[in-house]
């Protein structure tokens, strides 16, 4: 049995885990939800875009020897420009149609993956990590580079809220997610909107990608997991709500790190699962769906 | 009189060409093996290993002209299928192999589960099959057409335990950490009737999903039972490397252990080589050798490197395979090729000398038994600390 300063070590030990799986849960979902909630597009190779800029870092950074963050601002903005010419080639004639678009997506994941495949075989890759070793704060030691990744994952939020918030193209995207007609009355051109969407879906997902390269190992289907998070974080939140991926980032990440610390991963999953569906029995738009 | 010859020879010379290579043709045919495993995804660097294996050995024989089976030389044609260690997709390729390509000879799989999902096939339809997998009831005495490719936990485990025991005693708790599968639970239970008899105190025994890269709260769980020693028996290597790091940084200074696929290139790149420094693991082979090294270079030729050792066991046993058919006079009786099968040992592996043996702990001779190596990572590198024959 625990004792109590063990306890409140742990319980440190939980949130510290938690929120910084949060962060990057948050970056991926609040990608998906804004390229879904401007195109009604259900992005499937949302994952890939993340497994692009990780490749991008192995091979610039690692392979090439280029600088660590810069790598990662040029994975971002690579990735966010191939997400809005995969919007402007791939996926214009299907907005508005969600099964379509969805398969589409689905195709393009599949090729991607394959492709990855075959330029860099299937084994695990590593990267060396910009940033080591642990911060100790009293008993309790946070690793630097996931500390580094969430306060640049951080940043970023804070950087994404302040587009979306205070620059016109920002109060276009989110008049186009409220009502995309009386915005286009007001004079907002989806045409702009669309591709503008998807590449900064895109960038976000780059970010999440890069940021994470260093602390796990890239490989081609490194990207279903955090698409798989980001889908359960936006369904959660409320499919189109960037303030609902944020919450259900943080709930999902929390949840997962109370239950595979205190239980394990498997019953971590179910749980994150089962949240899911009480919430959507409840309130089946998500937490902040509309 | 010349434009007629001409005529008569634009039409003969084609037609003899085609009769020559009809005649060639007839006399070299091909050989189709099967490979059925990971070839991607967690546990490739392992799959990938069985392919090679089986791929260098036919690129030999093809070379010196082909096999020689009876009166005819068959071309060794090696046709492989991914199933990413899972069963649904090894049961579709073992199915491919056996009714769409009609070969009766397969290398794999590799995962447990997916072993005890196309067992069922290959006994049925008389496929004699090189495998892979951990668990224990991939062999039993009724298994006619399955052998053993590698040992297992039950073949090397116990006696690394047991070095364990003896040159570090000052360890006495353990955590294991396996995958949440087949393989997983089968190894933890193995591994743990060896750590009970040498009396070391289990503190935790954890079972993660294949997927899961953050250890961060499964680790935070198990140091809170302050082991001695983690043990990553099933674990894949680049995961393995994974989950020391992030021990590591949570603080962990104790004994790490790997007793069970080996990899050590792709544990120290995803550790970095100063937290892999010291971990004891079961190793395949003696990377230092000339055989190996040859090896090396010859799976350069067929696959993209790095080879995992793994692709030993699977030339050895893919040259034994070869040489009971070729012994047995056989391609399509694999009743008398199995029969041969058994009689190749004790053969010559780039190892040392192999055999055939289990009876006591499967009930049948399908399992493989080679020499056994204890190694230990030093500056990224694996030494070999023993050898067990």
């Amino acid at each position: 049995m625990l004792e109590r300063p063990e306890l409140f070590e742990l319980a440190i030990k939980i949130v510290i885990n938690g929120l910084t799986s949060s962060l990057v849960y948050i970056l991926m979902a609040l990608g998906f939800t804004l390229i879904f909630g401007i195109m009604r597009i259900v992005n499937f190779a949302h994952g890939e875009l993340y497994m692009i800029a990780a490749f991008l870092v192995y091979v610039l950074a690692g392979s090439l020897g280029w600088n660590y963050y810069l790598v990662v601002i040029l994975a971002a903005v690579t990735v966010g420009l191939f997400g809005a010419a995969l919007e402007r080639v791939l996926f214009r004639p299907f907005i508005g149609r969600e099964l379509n678009g969805m398969i589409m997506a689905l195709a393009v994941s599949i090729t991607l993956q394959a492709a990855a495949f075959i330029l860099f075989g299937p084994e695990d890759h590593s990267v060396e990590r910009p940033v080591s070793g642990v911060i100790q704060m009293g008993t309790v030691m946070v690793p630097r580079d996931r500390l580094a990744v969430g306060l640049i994952a951080l940043f970023i939020l804070g950087l994404f809220y302040l587009f979306m918030r205070y620059t016109k193209a920002g109060l276009a995207m989110r008049a186009v997610v409220q009502d995309e007609e009386i915005a286009s009355i007001h004079g907002v051109r989806p045409r702009i909107i669309y591709p503008l969407a998807f590449g900064l879906g895109g960038v976000l997902a780059g970010f999440a990608g890069a940021l994470m390269a260093p602390i796990y190992t890239i490989y081609p289907y490194m990207g279903a997991q955090p698409m798989l998070k980001a889908f359960i974080v936006v369904i959660l939140g409320g499919l189109g709500s960037i303030p609902g991926a944020v919450l259900g980032g943080v709930v999902l990440g929390l949840a997962e790190s109370v239950f595979a610390t205190l239980i394990n991963s498997t019953v971590a999953t179910m749980v994150s699962f089962a949240i899911v569906v009480v919430i959507l029995l409840i309130k089946p738009t998500g937490l902040l769906g509309r | 009189m010349k434009m007629l010859l001409k005529r008569i020879l634009a039409v003969m010379l084609p037609t003899l060409g085609l009769v020559w290579a009809g005649a060639v043709a007839a006399q070299t045919e091909t050989l189709k093996i099967g490979v059925v495993t990971a070839l991607s995804g967690p546990g490739s660097e392992w799959g990938l290993a069985m392919d090679g294996g089986m791929k260098i050995a036919a690129m030999e024989v093809n070379a010196k002209g082909g096999l020689k089976v009876g009166n005819k030389t068959y071309k060794v044609e090696v046709v492989s299928y991914d199933d990413q260690y899972k069963a649904a997709l090894s049961v579709t390729g073992a199915t491919r192999l056996i009714e769409q390509d009609k070969i009766k000879f397969v290398i794999g799989p590799l995962g447990s589960a997916a072993l005890l999902a196309v067992k069922p096939l290959y006994e049925q339809n008389k496929i004699l099959a090189i495998i892979g997998s951990y668990t224990n009831k991939a062999l039993d005495k009724d298994t006619k057409y399955m052998y053993r490719g590698y040992p297992t936990q039950t073949e090397f485990a116990g006696p690394i335990v047991a070095w364990l025991k003896k040159n570090k005693p000052a360890l006495k708790t353990i955590a294991q950490i396996d995958m949440n599968d087949e393989s997983g639970w089968g190894a933890q239970k193995l591994v743990k009737e060896f750590l009970d008899k040498e009396g070391y105190q289990i503190v935790s025994g954890e079972l993660i999903e294949r997927s899961l890269k953050d250890f961060q709260p499964v680790l935070t769980r198990i140091l809170a039972t302050k082991p001695d020693i983690i043990e990553t028996g099933s674990v894949p290597a680049a995961t393995q490397g994974l989950i020391i790091r992030q021990a590591r940084e949570l603080g962990f200074k104790g004994q790490f252990v790997n007793l069970g696929g080996p990899g050590v290139p792709l544990i120290v790149g995803a550790a970095g080589k100063e937290f892999a420094e010291g971990l004891i693991t079961y190793a395949a082979a003696d990377t230092s050798t000339k055989a190996f090294k040859d090896l090396e270079a010859q799976y350069a030729k067929v696959l993209k490197p790095p080879m995992n050792e793994f692709a030993v066991y699977f030339y050895d046993g893919a040259r034994m395979l070869l040489a009971a058919i070729q012994a047995a006079g056989t391609v399509d009786d694999t009743d008398k090729v199995r029969a041969a099968l058994e009689k190749v040992p004790p053969f010559k592996g780039i190892q040392g000398t192999i055999r055939w043996g289990g009876m006591k702990d499967y009930g049948s001779n399908h399992q493989i038994l080679t020499p056994i190596f204890i190694g230990v990572i030093k500056n990224g590198e694996q030494a070999i600390l023993g050898r067990m024959d």
